[in-house]
């Protein structure tokens, strides 16, 4: 009898396990369905860690299958439980399903699009951008999230920083190097300085505009003044932070002011801040080869005042107040007209007042009689 | 003051001579009413331009291709006043050589003393108001500060128009001082006209010898009792006089 007794006792525990994984089943599925089993990464990485891996596509170009672990680690994604499948979601058994792109490009473009499950704002983003503009126009080139990002190693994007010229000179390389050169990209390899404007300070991260048209172009002395007129970041550098309010009242800024509130798409060429200190190339106005240096300065006038002499660099006062020492004529038609304009004002309506005060008090004593 | 206005409503059976006394030629009249369109055409273009953050002013230059024009006329005008003004001064010139010219506009000592006894009169201190002859002291301020008011304006004026030429001789600070200068005069001059001109023309009594060319008996006895005289005793020894129409 006790040797049948397990033998008897087996189909009630094939029915008591297969109860509790039918209860367990029922109990957790539902809760974890959004979830997708996030368990391929070291499935994955027992053959895609082998650094020879790779493949041709009919392109003949070779792709590379290798992932380095330790670099996937080293991502935010891996140690956030998001892994291999969450992206490759055409990829769930092995040997996987043969691979239908014609080149690397037509592979990097179909699979960015997994970008947007998780970062839907992002991803709309840069559907407004010039780059989605560009692609649309058929350049396939044109940067996809994964060109800026990485596409497995990806970092948190402010991290180093300094990165991101380098990032964007991967394609723009005439601006980076220009970039680099410049005060502001001087500033910010040399001393990783974290005040100075890296790219996307000016141009927008995700939805970044053709800064060629007219809009850009009105709303640009706002975009530098955003820093410029900021008087703590300033003073550390011994900057001055008026440079944006004295512009404004100078005759270029006022110019500037009425088409940016008025007509901001209609093209017009009063000077902004980039026509006289360059756009990617600013340099500090006592470098000999900044163009607003005061030997520099005539031509970089005659851009727009052809043949204009040398006497012409003195009518600029868009930067500076009015001073005795720098516009001495200003300083005196200033002074005279803070004395002159009130003075009219109140001789004539005071003695205007008197006569009509003595009219009236004539005329009606004259009535009363 | 306090005599009778021997106006015919209040003699209506008597026949009365209303004499009428010339005092701005045909020439003069003309050159007041190009100042005037000149300057109130080169306001309503000029202030707009001033005043471009304004509601008002936005309304009235809608587009740039508005802009352009209100500059256009602003321009042209500015070309009709530096007309005006060379032909009014080479007149003076002109008269000056032949020692035509009459000095009643000059400004005299007894414009200051005018000036004083006026105020015053203004303030109850005096009884009388001092008697004035062709031209009294307000009258003379009116045009000399409106010639000088007008001078600056178009040598600033023409400073803003042209100042890449005028920056080959003088110096840059020149233009900064000039947008300044023209756009401060400007308000001042629109002050004083509207303030001490209009007053003086419109309210206390309405003055439209300049566009009529002459005063009545009336208005030359109250306000230019002097030259009154002096016309009615040149007109006893002439009878002859062409000066007194009748």
């Amino acid at each position: 009898m006790s040797k049948l007794t397990p033998v008897n006792k087996l189909p009630g525990v094939f029915l008591v396990v297969g109860f509790l994984i039918l209860a367990s089943l029922l109990w957790f599925t539902p809760t974890h369905a959004n979830e997708p089993a996030q368990q391929t990464e070291e499935y994955c990485l027992s053959c895609h860690s082998n650094p020879d891996l790779a493949t041709t596509l009919p392109s003949g170009e070779t792709l590379s299958l290798y992932i380095s672990p330790e670099q996937l680690k080293d991502s935010v994604h891996s140690p956030n439980g998001i892994e291999c499948e969450a992206c490759h979601t055409n990829i769930t058994t092995y040997p996987h399903p043969s691979i239908e792109y014609q080149n690397v490009r037509e592979l990097s473009r179909s699979y960015y699009a997994a970008c947007q499950k998780c970062h839907p704002d992002n991803y709309s983003k840069t559907l407004d951008s010039m780059h989605a503009q560009v692609a649309e126009a058929g350049n396939l080139d044109a940067p996809i999230c994964t060109d800026c990002h990485g596409s497995h190693y990806v970092h948190p994007p402010d991290q180093s920083r300094t990165l991101i010229p380098s990032t964007c000179g991967n394609c723009h390389t005439e601006e980076f190097s220009v970039y680099q050169s410049s005060v502001h990209g001087n500033a910010l390899e040399q001393d990783s300085n974290p005040d100075v404007p890296v790219c996307t300070t000016c141009h927008g991260v995700h939805n970044i505009q053709d800064p060629r048209t007219q809009q850009f172009r009105v709303d640009e002395p706002d975009l530098c003044a955003s820093c410029h007129a900021n008087q703590e970041m300033m003073s550390k550098y011994g900057l001055s932070a008026d440079v944006y309010s004295l512009y404004s009242l100078s005759w270029h800024g006022v110019d500037v002011s009425v088409y940016d509130a008025r007509w901001p798409t209609i093209q017009h060429n009063s000077a902004i801040c980039t026509d006289c200190h360059g756009i990617h190339d600013i340099l500090k106005p006592d470098d000999p080869n900044s163009s607003v240096n005061p030997n520099n300065l005539l031509v970089t006038c005659q851009k727009c005042h052809p043949g204009v002499g040398p006497n012409w660099t003195g009518a600029w006062t868009g930067h500076y107040e009015v001073s005795l020492e720098r516009t001495p004529f200003l300083y005196y038609v200033d002074w005279f007209y803070s004395i002159f304009t009130p003075m009219i004002l109140w001789i004539c309506g005071i003695y205007v007042a008197l006569q009509l005060i003595r009219l009236i008090v004539d005329r009606a004593r004259r009535s009363l009689r | 003051m306090s005599q009778p206005k021997p106006t015919p409503s209040s003699s209506p059976n008597r026949v009365s001579l209303l004499r009428t006394f010339p005092r701005f030629s045909v020439s003069q009249r003309w050159e007041h009413v190009i100042l005037l369109a000149c300057i109130a055409i080169l306001l309503l273009t000029g202030l707009p331009q001033k005043y471009s953050s304004s509601v008002w002013s936005q309304t009235i230059i809608s587009t740039p291709e508005r802009l352009a024009t209100i500059q256009l006329i602003h321009h042209i005008s500015a070309l009709v006043l530096t007309g005006l003004v060379l032909y009014h001064l080479g007149k003076a010139c002109y008269l000056i050589a032949r020692r035509k010219l009459p000095g009643d506009m000059l400004l005299t000592l007894q414009d200051i003393k005018d000036a004083w006894n006026m105020l015053l009169y203004l303030i109850y201190i005096k009884k009388q108001k001092p008697a004035f002859g062709k031209y009294n002291f307000e009258q003379k301020v009116t045009y000399w500060f409106l010639f000088f008011s007008i001078g600056i304006m178009i040598i600033s004026g023409y400073v803003l128009w042209f100042p890449e030429t005028i920056t080959r001789i003088l110096p840059g600070g020149i233009i900064p001082a000039a947008i300044m200068a023209h756009s401060t005069e400007a308000i001042a001059t629109t002050i004083f006209i509207v303030i001490w001109h209009f007053y003086h023309v419109h309210i206390e009594r309405l003055n439209l010898s300049i566009f009529s060319g002459w005063l009545n008996d009336e208005d030359m006895r109250t306000h230019h009792s002097l030259e009154y005289n002096q016309l009615v005793r040149k007109s006893r020894t002439n009878k002859d006089s062409g000066d007194i129409k009748s």
